[in-house]
């Protein structure tokens, strides 16, 4: 693997079939050192499949290299730099709290117990509980303090809140937020609600139907999006400058334009940086067209 | 190594059945020895109590083996399947444990450590139970359990079954493990369907029997193998007299058979790594 390079994934060509359905069609993406990357798209579009092969869960087309390695050809030892939350249901029924924290210390050269032990303490789960009669924030709960305790180079979180409710999704990514992010951290994120996840990161990858439809920094959307509200009167100029996507409110409707020119849209209304959740809205059902 | 021990002790968590069965026959076991009636007046002469101990203890020892047998099996079955309905091994594999060790891991267990627990819970529960029928009985079968020898060629008897076993199974065991990694649902049915049918197609479309006859031989032609056990001579050796002098470890380990089994559970275990590398759920 070559040092110099800040790449933790560099994904080439990634392509994946399954019979006759392509759910990966030569995608290409780059994750640097020190970005949290949301990989964001509808349920069906690749996310999972491009997490599985990430994660040398399944096998692939094309090059792929995480953290320097084959994923597949090398699962066991990228485990040691990557750590995973695949979905809430996936610890084992019948594990205790305690019987986890020794597992992984047994078997894992990066985890830290005492920091494990730390992030638990904060909650209100005993050690000797099973991981079957937590409610499912509280599994979440473990599994995050148990992946947080990983001095991981890259963390993989898939889906990582389905199925929770309001709170357990806030308590998750504030736990994230408050014990482990910092900008040495390297973090991708697979979901299809934004919402929750837009603050926190630093770059986006819109996937749909197995491609990749976007692949920004955060910071440079203000510079290459934009979305003006007019009103009925100016509907028709703004529509000369090419929106990608309308959205129709009351009294209002509000058009996406990607590379505007600002100085002719200025005149037609107030223009605004389109949030993450609104341009993927924008994106996947104007894109589509 | 450390990760090993960890796979294997991470099984007793999930198994509790590993010790609960085994003790739970040992506590009927002594219970009956504490409790049943007891009437050894037909053991008269001392070659009979000594004959009777070894007896007694060879049948708690068959109880042992039979039970473990069908534990051992169910055990098989379910070992890679389980992790794959529940979604635990997306779990297991975000750490860095090879499927490699996580497979051999489990064989382990079924061939070697279940059978040790066996043995440790068949140990003690015949001791006990020989410490009790000593106390309840009295003189008449003072003696009979107490033979240093005895209880030297139970010990050697456990190891070389769990060794011989563990070889001639092998090729079963990793043929279950393999429907257990493969299959997405009705592992017991995939596990004997495929071999049934295996030998029906042999049968209708080459007229020969070869297939069923091998896979019958080694379900039940372990004993043969393994011990001298000869139809002319039936004679069972005194007890305690020479339990060892019925193995037959130089015959085991000269068949072909014995190593034909070995090679193919071989490629079926490394069949089922395979699987499991590539398939992350159901």
């Amino acid at each position: 693997m070559s040092q110099s390079t800040s790449a933790l994934i560099e994904a080439r060509g990634l392509t994946k079939k399954y019979g006759e359905h392509v759910a990966l069609d030569h995608v290409n993406f780059t994750v640097e050192r020190g970005r949290v990357v949301g990989l964001i798209g509808p349920n069906g579009a690749g996310k999972t499949t491009a997490m599985r092969a990430i994660l040398g869960l399944t096998t692939y087309e094309g090059d792929l290299r995480v953290v320097g390695r084959e994923p597949l050809r090398e699962r066991a030892k990228l485990m040691i730099d990557v750590a995973f939350i695949a979905d809430v249901a996936v610890l084992p029924q019948w594990l205790r709290v305690d019987q986890a924290v020794d597992f992984l210390a047994g078997v894992h050269p990066r985890f830290r117990r005492e920091r494990a032990l730390g992030l638990l303490a904060k909650t209100r789960i005993a050690h000797k509980q099973r991981i079957r009669d937590l409610s499912k924030g509280m599994k979440t709960q473990v599994h995050l303090a148990l992946t947080m305790a990983i001095d991981a180079r890259l963390l993989v979180l898939d889906e990582p809140t389905v199925g929770l409710d309001l709170i357990a999704r806030r308590g998750f990514y504030d736990a994230l937020v408050n014990d482990y992010l910092d900008e040495t951290r390297t973090i991708l994120i697979t979901t299809h609600q934004v919402e929750e996840v837009e603050k926190l990161l630093t770059d986006i990858l819109f996937i749909d139907r197995g491609r990749i439809v976007l692949d920004s920094s955060v910071e440079r959307l203000a510079g290459t999006f934009a979305a003006i509200a007019v009103s009925a009167e100016q509907l028709d100029a703004a529509r000369s400058e090419k929106p990608f996507f309308e959205q129709r409110t009351p009294g209002k409707t509000v058009l996406y334009f990607e590379h505007p020119d600002l100085s002719r849209l200025a005149s037609l209304g107030q223009i605004h940086t389109p949030s993450v959740a609104d341009l993927f809205v924008a994106k996947l059902t104007g894109g589509a067209r | 190594m450390s990760t090993f021990f960890w796979l294997i002790r991470r099984e007793f968590w999930e198994n509790r059945a590993f010790w609960l069965v085994p003790s739970s026959i040992s506590v009927l076991l002594i219970l009956a020895a504490l409790f049943g009636r007891v009437d050894l007046r037909i053991v008269t002469s001392a070659a009979q109590t000594t004959a009777f101990g070894g007896m007694l203890l060879g049948v708690f020892g068959v109880a042992f083996l039979l039970v473990m047998s069908l534990y051992s099996t169910w055990y098989l079955v379910d070992c890679l399947y389980a992790e794959r309905r529940d979604g635990s091994i997306l779990f297991w594999k975000s750490l860095p444990v090879t499927d490699t060790a996580a497979v051999l891991a489990k064989l382990a267990t079924a061939l070697i450590v279940i059978p040790l627990v066996y043995f440790i819970a068949a140990d003690i529960t015949t001791l006990l139970i020989a410490f009790i029928l000593s106390l309840r009985a009295g003189a008449l079968v003072e003696g009979s359990f107490w033979h240093a020898d005895l209880w030297l060629q139970l010990q050697v008897t456990w190891l070389y079954l769990i060794i011989t076993i563990a070889i001639w199974y092998l090729p079963v065991a990793a043929w279950l493990m393999l429907i257990s990694a493969w299959a997405k649902r009705s592992v017991t049915l995939w596990a004997l369907l495929v071999p049934l049918a295996a030998h029906w197609a042999a049968r209708a479309f080459f007229g020969t029997n070869v297939i069923g006859n091998q896979i019958m031989d080694r379900l039940v032609g372990f004993a043969a193998r393994a011990f001298h056990l000869r139809a002319d001579g039936a004679r069972w050796p005194e007890l305690p007299g020479n339990v060892a002098g019925l193995f037959n470890p130089g015959g085991f380990l000269t068949s072909p058979a014995t190593w034909i089994g070995v090679a193919v559970g071989i490629a079926l275990i490394l069949c089922t790594i395979r699987i499991r590398s590539r398939s992350a759920e159901i």
